[in-house]
């Protein structure tokens, strides 16, 4: 019984990381030659195609962008965030209550429904294709809001009182009271949000047009069309957006396990 | 008291920014929109009232975009829902090698759905290792790969969605099994319950409460379903869907009157979803 167990759990654990692995296959095959399905046990690895992408073409750039987008809407919904966050939990002031219900009816708006004004919105604002079109729509979101609010409601309020006792301003109490005993509520959104941003597809395809601002998934999407699809610099450019995920799974498993888990159960 | 209830309204602006900016505004401005018969940017456009409904729900693509969406929705959530519960059972106890399984079975979920989309376009094509393995059981896969024929199409990207949550679902159920007191199992096992008895009246009925959150956060997922069909398909075969259509008419062709009219009745039927599952939800105590 435990034996068969395993071969299932195995069989099925196959499944899941073949796809995976065959595009780091692909990725490492010598450039030029056609790919046939024997390559898997191929002992060939070389760099090549790993070298041609980062030496020409537009995929480091992509790449670029894409760390560049990600890693400041991380830092806005850190700040940001945690900001209405407190703000919800901590302070009283006139329609508060309706601003927090209006956190959980965007949470849920299916977003992709309002891909038409948002374009026309950013297009009018003058932001279309620039940087400025894949931030500052996403520098606050919901969930954040959310995560944040109910793991400050489980603070005590004591050291934000003794701190205000002694003539501490409120910005003072802001980030050198409480933001220090966010940090594991911070760290869940921090990964959280930056593998959503690094991962995004249709927001970053509808909003930009030109090569110069283009992130890694619409490089990826729009690198086939083209006659014959170059499998082989289009799985190594796949490994570049893959690569950066991967290493952040290793190292945070449970801040992301906890990230998604944390909204959703709970009795 | 007064300062600080500045501050507190100080602290919550760039949300309340947000909101009215990027949420609410367009929610009103495309419902607007859906009224015009606004085309192409810095052109004049007046309103029409109804006509874009009414011409929608004769359009033959908008129709069967709906509908591919409908069968996308009904016919991927049940199997992900039950392949996941499947999964999250048994590596529920400890065992050596747990964390390997949970780890792989959940990646996918968090690699990007473009990559993946590429990775099982290659996978599907012809002589690609699905279609060879389709020959192999004895399956006669379309002449020109899976996702080239009207027959395949969507039901392949309907099958790598479902590969690619499981382990996402997953998680969810493991947290919910967390939750569920040893005690009761203990207990069923002194009065003599089996296997599949405690299942059907420990397991299951303490589910409940996540089953109905993971089918109503996948529902508002799937209906929205857009990046595989435009990496994999770019809609064509008979495979596209509704955000592909609103896509396509909108962004594409430029119609922004007509695209946002269909992308309301999109917006209308998932909340009608939701407002259901939502009332199924509260009836169990889920808050």
């Amino acid at each position: 019984m435990r034996v068969v167990k395993y071969i299932f759990l195995i069989f099925i654990l196959v499944i899941m990381i073949f796809p995976l692995l065959w595009m780091f296959r692909v990725s490492l095959l010598p450039a030029g030659s056609s790919i046939s399905l024997s390559d898997f046990i191929s002992p060939v690895i070389t760099f090549s195609i790993f070298y041609d992408i980062i030496t020409s073409g537009n995929m480091l750039k992509y790449f670029m962008n894409s760390t560049i987008v990600g890693v400041t809407v991380t830092l806005g919904n850190i700040l940001f965030c945690f900001m209405v966050g407190y703000s919800f939990s901590r302070f009283r002031f006139i329609g508060k209550n309706i601003w927090f219900y209006s956190v959980i009816f965007v949470l849920m708006i299916p977003a992709h429904v309002l891909i038409i004004p948002l374009y026309l919105i950013i297009y009018k604002l003058g932001l279309y294709d620039s940087y400025a079109a894949l931030i500052l729509p996403f520098l606050v979101n919901p969930i954040g809001i959310f995560l944040v609010k109910q793991y400050i409601d489980t603070l005590p309020t004591a050291m934000e009182e003794a701190a205000r006792v002694d003539g501490a301003g409120e910005i003072r109490i802001l980030f050198r009271v409480v933001m220090p005993l966010c940090k594991p509520a911070l760290a869940v959104l921090a990964i959280q949000v930056f593998l959503t941003n690094w991962n995004s597809f249709l927001f970053p395809f509808i909003l930009t047009s030109s090569e110069s601002v283009r992130t890694l998934p619409v490089g990826l999407a729009l690198f086939q069309g083209h006659q014959a699809i170059d499998w082989q610099h289009l799985m190594a450019g796949s490994a570049l957006a893959v690569i950066p995920v991967l290493i952040i799974f290793l190292f945070f498993q449970k801040q992301i396990v906890s990230g998604i888990t944390a909204g959703a159960v709970k009795q | 008291m007064k300062s600080r209830r500045f501050t507190g309204w100080l602290f919550a602006t760039p949300w309340i920014v947000t909101l009215i900016v990027f949420w609410l505004f367009p929610l009103l401005y495309s419902l607007y929109l859906g009224f015009t018969d606004y085309k192409l940017l810095n052109s004049s456009y007046s309103w029409i009232g109804f006509e874009n409904y009414v011409a929608l729900l004769s359009d033959h693509d908008f129709l069967l975009s709906l509908k591919n969406t409908l069968i996308f929705v009904i016919g991927t959530i049940p199997v992900t829902t039950i392949i996941a519960l499947l999964l999250a059972l048994l590596i529920d106890k400890k065992f050596p090698g747990r964390t390997i399984f949970r780890s792989g079975y959940f990646m996918p979920s968090i690699t990007s759905m473009v990559v993946i989309a590429l990775i099982f376009t290659n996978l599907y094509s012809r002589g690609g290792y699905i279609y060879l393995l389709a020959k192999i059981i004895g399956l006669s896969p379309p002449d020109n790969g899976f996702l080239l024929s009207k027959k395949t199409a969507l039901f392949s990207v309907m099958a790598m969605d479902v590969w690619m949550s499981v382990g996402y679902y997953m998680l969810l159920f493991l947290a919910g099994l967390k939750s569920i007191p040893r005690e009761l199992f203990e207990a069923a096992e002194v009065a003599g319950a089996g296997l599949w008895r405690k299942f059907m009246s420990i397991t299951l009925p303490l589910l409940k409460p996540v089953i109905l959150f993971i089918i109503v956060i996948n529902t508002i997922k799937s209906f929205q379903v857009f990046v595989e069909i435009f990496v994999m398909t770019r809609g064509r075969y008979g495979s596209s869907t509704a955000v592909y259509f609103i896509y396509e008419t909108g962004l594409n062709r430029f119609e922004f009157g007509y695209a946002s009219a269909s992308a309301y009745i999109l917006f209308v039927i998932i909340a009608l979803f939701s407002i259901i599952q939502f009332g199924l939800l509260r009836q169990e105590g889920f808050r």
